[in-house]
């Protein structure tokens, strides 16, 4: 079974592993380029816009270098405003996936929670967070758990909707088997249940992630003083645009690096599908 | 009585159409059964009636006089090709059901039990690997090994080597025989096959299935002097005539299914 030999490197790129010894080594280096080429044509087109294009004394379009220049000074800041950040995401993120998980296998399971909950999760789920934002921060003490909740309501549903709809489709040959052994209750959820629900499961967090991002940026715009989102509107403000686009660079650098950790955790959590 | 006892019993999935029709048999405490028929017959219905997996219709399911109500480690199932859980390594497959069957038992006593099951069935070897790094024959050995681990005196089998080459058939039906001569008291067996060689080879009785609606066609001892002995048996002249009438059996019956087709449709 070739699934069982790529076991032993579970973080292997998918790419790299199409990499076989037997394709020669100037084919493997066009394939890598290719997966950069859109990369390298951006590249190319700002740094091209930033030169030809007559934009004035203070371009919108910062040059490649100064962005990277104002991106190393304002290192620290952004780290700082990184912090800031995950503050509001971890808890947020984290306390809507245990929620939407526990809450989807409960309500997975039982076709009379199923009637309880769907026709409040259908009105209730469409509705943008977004929208809480202003009455959260008037009613919340702070302004982190007003955009705390934000994160949550928002991460909450994919988490929930993904796993509700895993469970209740877990497949009758694994029920069958917990009902042999007479697997019941917390048992049946644990062992049984959520490993099965976890393709599900990760499928929501993954969107519940990057919905998690979008709305913590978004709650910065609002009463931050320190984050990622505050400090792309802070400096977009004083029309300081080199560092407003290391800004937004530095951003989608962190939400690309906590997808690809969730991604690592999903693929070492369902060793056993491959 | 000791025994399964199947009394007039009655089920359907929907109102539309009988899956199985006043179905009588007595099993007696012991004993191999087969229950033989061709694809779609039931007979897999009926082992989950017997599991306790659903609730017939009408008619009566007992197990020693005690109505079957709901699944029980009394009653262990060996399915075609999922008893383990993918998840969970082979031994903790195994050892979760020890901690169901015999909950006293400690969590490391449980692992080193469930390691000498699958020594028995010849799973040395695969105790701490997962399911999908084994192979079909190995996973129905370890399915077996379960099954032995929940003590149940009552093993029902649902095509457990449908999905088996020839040669890991053939070892598995022998470890199947082995366990049953070792086991005391003799552990009760309803085997689900569709397959006429396998089926006598096996058991000391068969049940045959017909189909649409699946009731009982024929119920045959199977009573060869040189039982069990796999060569022997198959040059055997009773075998060749036990299993010619037998394979007639079925094919009457799939022919009546075929030309019922149109009439219905």
């Amino acid at each position: 079974m070739s699934e069982a030999i790529a076991m032993d490197d579970p973080f292997r790129d998918p790419a790299a592993s199409q990499a076989s010894p037997r394709i020669p080594a100037r084919r493997r280096l066009v394939r890598a380029l290719e997966s950069f080429s859109i990369w390298i044509a951006l590249f190319f087109v700002w740094m091209l816009a930033a030169e030809y294009l007559p934009l004035g004394d203070n371009p919108l379009i910062p040059s490649p270098a100064l962005t990277f220049a104002a991106l190393q000074e304002s290192l620290p800041e952004l780290w700082k405003g990184t912090i800031s950040s995950f503050c509001i995401l971890i808890p947020g993120f984290f306390l809507a996936s245990a929620a939407g998980i526990a809450f989807g296998l409960a309500v997975g399971a039982s076709v009379r929670l199923q009637r309880i909950f769907f026709p409040f999760a259908r009105v209730a789920a469409p509705v943008p967070p977004t929208v809480y934002i202003p009455y959260a921060i008037a009613i919340l003490p702070t302004f982190r758990l007003s955009a705390i909740f934000v994160v949550f309501i928002g991460a909450f549903w994919p988490v929930f909707h993904n796993t509700a709809a895993g469970a209740a489709s877990l497949e009758q040959r694994y029920r069958d088997n917990a009902a042999i052994l007479g697997l019941k209750g917390f048992e049946y959820h644990w062992r049984v249940a959520l490993p099965a629900t976890l393709p599900h499961v990760f499928s929501g967090m993954g969107v519940g992630l990057a919905f998690s991002f979008v709305l913590l940026t978004v709650a910065e715009l609002f009463g931050a003083n320190a984050g990622l989102g505050r400090f792309v509107q802070f400096y977009a403000d004083y029309a300081d645009y080199p560092r407003m686009v290391a800004g937004i660079l530095y951003t989608g650098l962190i939400t690309w690096l906590s997808m690809s950790l969730l991604e690592k955790a999903r693929h070492r959590a369902l060793f056993w599908l491959r | 009585m000791n025994g399964l006892t199947l009394e007039n019993l009655y089920f359907a999935y929907d109102s539309s159409a009988l899956t199985l029709e006043n179905i009588n048999l007595a099993i007696p405490a012991g004993q191999f059964v087969t229950l033989l028929g061709s694809s779609g017959c039931g007979k897999s219905t009926l082992l989950r009636l017997l599991a306790g997996l659903q609730a017939p219709t009408r008619g009566r399911l007992a197990w020693h006089g005690e109505p079957i109500s709901g699944p029980s480690l009394e009653r262990g199932i060996v399915f075609q090709d999922y008893a383990l859980f993918p998840w969970m390594s082979v031994v903790d497959n195994i050892a979760i059901a020890i901690g169901k069957a015999r909950p006293a038992t400690p969590r490391a006593a449980r692992r080193e039990e469930a390691a000498a099951y699958l020594e028995k069935v010849g799973l040395a070897s695969a105790i701490g690997k997962y399911p999908f790094e084994l192979s079909g024959g190995m996973r129905q050995r370890a399915a077996i090994a379960r099954a032995l681990a929940l003590g149940s005196p009552l093993l029902l089998m649902d095509e457990p080597f449908g999905a088996l080459d020839p040669v890991n058939r053939a070892r598995l039906q022998d470890l199947l025989l082995e366990i049953r001569e070792s086991s005391t008291p003799r552990k009760t067996f309803v085997f689900v096959t569709h397959d006429v060689d396998e089926a006598l080879y096996l058991s000391e009785r068969v049940v045959i299935l017909g189909s649409s609606p699946g009731r009982v066609i024929a119920d045959l001892p199977v009573d060869f002097p040189q039982h069990h002995d796999r060569r022997a048996l198959l040059t055997s002249d009773a075998f060749h005539a036990l299993r010619e009438s037998v394979a007639e059996t079925l094919a009457a019956d799939t022919l009546q299914r075929l030309s019922s087709v149109p009439a219905a449709a």
